[in-house]
């Protein structure tokens, strides 16, 4: 049970950093982390990022679970 | 101020937003606390009573809200994304094409994006790695015995490596989701609930250990500290710009005149973090060379004596310098007199009483030059204030210690920001805002 839920977690983990990289980046650097431009992009999110936000949030949960459920054995077992 | 706030949630659109960004910050903090799977929440608690001197991890701490030391999912914080917009950023001085991409506008600026998250999943593996080395050599809390990862064969690592560099790429999907629909910048909210969430701990520690007078005067002191931060980052310079009158046809153009806002603090936190990490780096070689059993050699103990101690003279003036460098530095980097003339030359603008083109360059970088003297002793006296108050926030905390120094900077940075975006989509309904 337990290698299965850690075998989750490294599939789910894996995954997830994929689909973030996927995502395009709002991030727009250093230069709006403190207090830089107050530039903010109208383009509303296309089907296509739509999907995406879907599949990582699905991954991002199962993610979840698996990491609970292992802390969980960890404490019972 | 009141009446700003019930419009701001009587607003729909607005009130979406704020709850949006609210329920993410939730989420964060939710997974700050859920340990890595592996991970033995009792013996990371027990460890971490145990030991107060944080010494080389408090900047990361600070960054990552206290989660590292705690060994969580999101234990690497938001520190492997600064890092790489760091390296990013300098990159664009040293590689042409970095340089290309910065000025090609918006689609350049994406694909930097898109190298600067890239960069991160890899710090962040590195970052994991040797966090997770550390603990299992049980250097994360020194002296104490009691094994943080109970089954430390190779796999099980692997799993916590892994979990902790999707936590990072998590958080980064978190951070860019608020920028993209709820309020403000995602990544300094993050850091801001972090630093935000150790407040109270922190102001406890010292109500306990010092008693209620001493906690009295230091919220007085961080009052005052706040104040003053606000007053000279709100700070600046305007340059008024005129604009030439221009007819097309039959109608007038142009004729405004405007001003260029230069910054006192143009530069922002970003030298102080330079700076510390910077100082860290003899520190973490001098660990990463010492063995256990024999002495600590020569340059060993005078790194420790001298650059480690935060009391010492020698390590407080080497920062103070250090920040004034790194702020004319990034102030070079980021603000190109030559290009804001020729914009200016292009559009018809001029400064009053001045040339446009070369001249007009020049002038603004000696003001700039000029400016930029006081917002770099500022930020060295606000980065180290809190050095020589060590008496009352105890060794190793200065960098974490909530009110002074790198933390009120972030803070008030971020929490000016974050309002005036609030208030430029209160403007859209109506005129009464938070700031006057």
């Amino acid at each position: 049970m337990k290698l299965f839920l850690q075998i989750l977690v490294i599939v789910s983990s894996v995954l997830l950093a994929l689909l973030v990289l996927l995502h395009r980046g709002r991030g727009g650097g250093l230069s709006s982390l403190f207090g830089g431009g107050m530039q903010s992009s109208l383009a509303g999110s296309s089907v296509v990022e739509k999907n995406l936000d879907r599949m990582t949030l699905f991954v991002g949960v199962v993610w979840l679970i698996s990491i609970v459920g292992i802390g969980l054995l960890v404490k019972v077992g | 101020m009141l009446g700003a706030f019930r419009s701001a949630l009587a607003t729909p659109d607005l009130r979406r937003k704020i709850l949006f960004t609210l329920g993410i910050l939730v989420l964060y903090r939710f997974g700050t606390t859920l340990p890595s799977p592996g991970v033995s929440y009792v013996n990371v608690q027990k460890c971490y009573d145990q030991v107060d001197q944080q010494g080389i991890y408090s900047l990361i701490n600070l960054f990552s809200g206290g989660a590292l030391l705690q060994l969580s999912v999101f234990a690497l914080g938001i520190m492997p994304y600064i890092t790489s917009s760091i390296i990013i950023q300098l990159l664009t001085v040293v590689i042409p094409r970095f340089e290309q991409l910065r000025k090609e506008g918006q689609s350049g600026q994406a694909k930097l994006t898109q190298y600067t998250r890239y960069l991160t999943i890899a710090l962040a593996i590195l970052q994991a790695t040797g966090i997770v080395a550390l603990a299992v050599r049980g250097q994360l809390f020194a002296g104490c015995t009691d094994p943080v990862i109970p089954d430390q064969s190779v796999f099980n690592l692997i799993v916590v490596v892994i979990t902790m560099t999707a936590g990072t790429s998590v958080i980064m999907w978190l951070g860019e989701l608020i920028t993209e629909r709820g309020i403000g910048n995602g990544m300094s909210l993050l850091i801001f609930t972090g630093i935000a969430a150790r407040i109270p701990a922190e102001g406890g520690n010292i109500l306990n250990s010092q008693g209620g007078l001493v906690f009295f005067v230091v919220c007085v002191f961080g009052l005052a500290i706040i104040c003053s931060v606000v007053f000279v980052e709100q700070g600046q310079r305007r340059v008024p710009v005129q604009y030439a009158k221009r007819m097309i046809g039959r109608r007038m153009y142009g004729g405004t005149s405007t001003y260029l806002p230069l910054k006192v603090n143009q530069a922002g936190v970003i030298p102080v973090i330079f700076a510390s990490s910077l100082l860290y780096l003899p520190d973490l070689i001098s660990r990463l060379t010492t063995s256990t059993t024999s002495e600590p050699s020569g340059w060993q103990q005078w790194v420790a004596q001298y650059l480690v101690s935060q009391s010492s003279w020698v390590h407080i003036s080497l920062y103070f310098l250090l920040i004034i460098f790194f702020t004319y530095f990034y102030v070079s980097i980021t603000f190109n007199p030559d290009e804001r003339a020729d914009e200016m030359k292009k559009f018809g603008g001029f400064i009053p009483g001045i040339r446009p083109g070369r001249p007009t360059a020049e002038y603004l970088r000696f003001v700039l030059g000029r400016i930029t003297l006081p917002g770099s002793i500022y930020l060295g006296i606000i980065a180290i204030l809190p050095n020589l108050f060590l008496d009352i926030t105890g060794q190793g905390q200065n960098q974490n210690f909530p009110f002074g120094g790198t933390a009120v900077l972030i803070m008030v940075g971020v929490g000016l920001d974050t309002v005036k975006q609030i208030e430029s989509q209160l403007m859209q309904r109506n005129y009464e805002g938070f700031l006057r």
